[in-house]
């Protein structure tokens, strides 16, 4: 057998955790009813691994029925490694109408005409994402099985995620899927975060927003509770306000969870009682990074609880509201306004 | 801008009325609950993040009997939303009517300058100063009950004591060589 | 029993026949009763309405009291439909729900979808308007052309027409989003092979019966405004089947009415599963 299906089989039985092996091997539907009878899972990964590439070479299965498993594993837990937003811009006429097969193949011919080997496989998944995964190669070795870069795409839409991509192979994956989606060009969104689902909800707003209306809000009846009729908060309607004014901010229910966001401000230094950084003519270079298990909850903590002032600072309400978490801040000419600038990396 | 007036309402029967004013509203609820338990007077609690109080509850709300500011030694913030709300108080309510509560005095984090800050403040006002450990129930109703006995003298349920006499001995005083250097 | 002995021998369909003929008869006359039934409580509720909007004198309503049984439940009825038909009314004339926001600096738009009656997802735009109109925050999903739609619509001086054609958009998408969701439910025997987050596409397999080979039916609505499809395409093994007049007649159908209601009739017809 082929050593580096031998390596790759070993590399991703290692990966997948001992409880989640049984059942991705039940999905994948490669091993017969003995087989995997034969199989103890209460045994050390380690024997596992063996008896699994014991069953590899008996069945002969080859690379593809290795990625197939990698694919099965990777889709149905996809919260893992860190995954970077795209944009597409600038639509043609037709790119509304591109549908899966021809996706598919426009895709796979674009990225093979750009790179000699390459090997792309495409699934779709039920939620109308388009998983695709690619194992490089170049000009003389063969694809990197071990290393492969995963996309999602949701068609129709203006997105895509990708993880584990090197700077090498971004424009050539840029490339293929301007043309294959029929977009002209293709951007950093500026967000990025270990939970693919919660960077997707963040752009597709798959989250529970909120805006203010004339009916009596459900974030107020939801608060309401059974209190001592001794015990009376004098400020509540301000509490109620600034939980409104945090809602309309960050939105209501589970928000997506991003892990950091990171300001990077390119503006003056401005201290009055400072003058000889004042006077500098550079812009004074610092990074700003948030970074908390759930950051927007965090937030949305901070102005419900009145540590931060709301409304909400457009710096933090520009999170969600931009679906992005990279921020470049450069001054606005002269004058004590910064203004937001987007950055094109 | 409206002045908290230790006297400018009647007093209920048997009732005492206590302020508990923290930003953060964190061991604030804990507190009231635990105040409330109080069978032998009626306790009403308020709530507030900061002082002033808003102008709307003015009618309804009773006389206050004593101010409580709770300060979170591990935030600065805590301690200076403390510091601007004094400013809306009567200063008859410095005759014994507050009361400054610490909490979180045992974190590693606090800086000994904020702490000594507080006792210097809570001394300059001749208030007395509680330390309260919020972490735990037990914690809680200590304190609590502390704040009780202070409350029932503030409210003139005790006979044979006021206030003012009371502040007297529970005020919080700072040791004279608190500014200098230690050398241990 | 003489007459039945002889029927089974000498005519035994026919006897079937009139089996089912009276059986259909006595269906008819349920239905008639029913619709009697249904047909009271509309007048009675008519007849509330009218009182309602009159506002009637105490005497009235008494007298309706004694009258039925759940009169509470017939008031609350009349209510409803009253609320409902001022709702209608409301998004006839093009009503949006409109509010200020931050003082007067921005509104709030709701643009309230439906199908077929049944209210589905609300999506907002904030807008503001100083210095000049400008969509601040909302939650449109990224499907839906908001940026074309606000250029083509001119957003500035044309703001209805920009309501009316988003609204438009964000009503046929829900309400494919819907027949698709009715299809999955009421139809078990067909599968749904691809659809796409806007719903323009939607590949069925259709069974015409045990052991036939399986049609694959492709619905494509190029029209994002429409709920129903611009193109129907069959795929069969047997080449001649999607020539055939019935399956002519079953794309015609598929273009003219929504997706569930046609497979709904093609089942009673017999020609799917």
């Amino acid at each position: 057998m082929d050593e580096s299906i031998k390596r790759t089989m070993q590399r991703l039985v290692r990966r997948i955790p001992n409880q989640l092996l049984k059942p991705t091997l039940d999905k994948w539907g490669r091993l017969t009813a003995a087989q995997k009878q034969s199989l103890d899972f209460t045994q050390p990964k380690w024997a596992l691994t063996e008896r699994l590439l014991a069953l590899c070479e008996e069945n002969e299965w080859t690379a593809k029925h290795i990625i197939e498993l990698e694919m099965i594993y990777v889709i149905d837990n996809p919260n893992q490694g860190m995954w970077y937003a795209f944009q597409l811009m600038d639509p043609e006429d037709d790119a509304a109408s591109v549908e899966l097969a021809q996706f598919k193949e426009q895709f796979k011919s674009h990225l093979r005409e750009l790179v000699k080997h390459v090997s792309v496989k495409i699934k779709k998944h039920t939620d109308e994402a388009v998983w695709i995964r690619i194992a490089w190669g170049d000009g003389f070795t063969r694809p990197n099985h071990l290393k492969p870069t995963y996309v999602v795409h949701h068609l129709q839409t203006p997105y895509v995620f990708v993880s584990s991509l090197t700077s090498k192979q971004k424009p050539l994956l840029s490339q293929a899927l301007v043309l294959s989606t029929r977009y002209n060009v293709i951007k950093d969104a500026n967000l990025s975060g270990r939970k693919l689902t919660a960077i997707r909800d963040l752009l597709m707003r798959q989250y529970q927003q909120v805006f203010p209306t004339k009916f009596p809000s459900p974030l107020t009846e939801k608060n309401e509770t059974v209190s001592n009729p001794c015990i009376e908060k004098e400020q509540s309607g301000a509490a109620a306000n600034r939980l409104q004014m945090a809602c309309e901010a960050f939105g209501d229910g589970e928000l997506p969870q991003l892990q950091s966001a990171v300001y990077k401000l390119e503006t003056k230094f401005k201290d009055p009682t400072n003058k000889t950084m004042t006077e500098q003519e550079e812009p004074f270079k610092c990074v700003i990074k948030f970074a908390s298990t759930n950051l927007l909850e965090s937030l949305k903590q901070c102005a419900t609880s009145g540590i931060a002032s709301t409304p909400v600072t457009p710096l933090l309400s520009s999170i969600p509201l931009k679906g992005r978490n990279y921020f470049v801040i450069t001054d606005n000419g002269p004058g004590p306004t910064t203004q937001m600038h987007t950055s094109q990396k | 801008m409206s002045l908290l007036k230790p006297f400018s309402k009647l007093p209920g029967l048997n009732t005492a009325n206590i302020l508990l004013v923290e930003s953060e509203e964190q061991l604030q609820q804990k507190l009231a609950e635990a105040l409330v338990e109080e069978t032998a007077v009626t306790v009403n609690v308020r709530l507030a993040k900061s002082l002033p109080l808003p102008m709307e509850n003015e009618e309804h709300r009773p006389r206050i009997d004593l101010v409580v500011f709770i300060i979170n030694l591990t935030s600065e913030l805590s301690f200076q939303s403390a510091e601007a709300s004094l400013k809306y108080l009567d200063p008859g309510y410095f005759l014994g009517k507050v009361c400054f509560t610490v909490t979180k005095a045992r974190n590693a984090s606090v800086p000994t300058e904020r702490l000594d800050a507080v006792r210097k403040l809570a001394a300059s006002l001749h208030c007395p100063l509680v330390f309260a450990e919020d972490q735990t129930p037990d914690g809680v109703t200590s304190a609590a009950e502390r704040l009780l006995t202070i409350l029932k003298v503030a409210a003139g349920l005790v006979p044979m004591a006021t206030a003012l006499y009371l502040s007297n001995l529970t005020r919080c005083t700072v040791p004279p060589d608190i500014d200098q250097p230690s050398f241990d | 029993m003489e007459i039945r002995a002889r029927s089974r021998k000498v005519q035994p369909h026919q006897r079937g026949r009139v089996k089912q003929l009276e059986a259909e008869a006595e269906e008819l006359r349920l239905q008639r009763k029913r619709l009697k039934a249904e047909n009271q409580t509309l007048e009675t509720l008519k007849k509330l309405r009218t009182s309602m909007n009159k506002q009637c004198t105490d005497e009235e309503v008494m007298q309706m009291e004694e009258d039925s049984e759940d009169s509470q439940l017939l008031q609350l009825m009349a209510r409803h439909t009253q609320l409902t038909d001022l709702l209608q009314a409301h998004h006839l004339i093009g009503g949006y729900d409109i509010i200020k926001t931050r003082q007067g600096k921005g509104v709030c738009v709701s643009v309230a979808t439906n199908y077929e009656g049944v209210y589905l997802d609300t999506y907002n735009l904030e807008i503001d308007l100083k210095p000049k109109l400008r969509i601040s925050r909302h939650n449109i999903p990224p499907f839906i052309p908001l940026n074309s739609l606000t250029e083509q619509c001119n957003l500035q001086s044309h703001f209805r027409v920009f309501l009316d054609t988003l609204s438009c958009h964000l009503n046929a998408f829900t309400g494919r989003k819907q027949q698709l969701k009715l299809v999955k439910e009421q139809q078990k025997s067909v599968e749904v092979m691809e659809s796409n987050v806007l719903c323009s596409l939607l590949v069925l397999m259709l069974t015409v019966s045990k052991g036939k080979p399986l049609v694959l039916c492709t619905l494509e609505y190029a029209d994002h405004t429409s709920c129903l499809p611009t193109r129907v395409h069959f795929e069969c093994e047997d080449k001649q089947l999607p020539d055939s007049p019935e399956w002519k007649k079953n794309c015609s159908l598929l273009i003219k009415t929504p997706v569930h209601k046609a497979l709904m009739t093609m089942k009673t017809m017999g020609h799917i599963v």
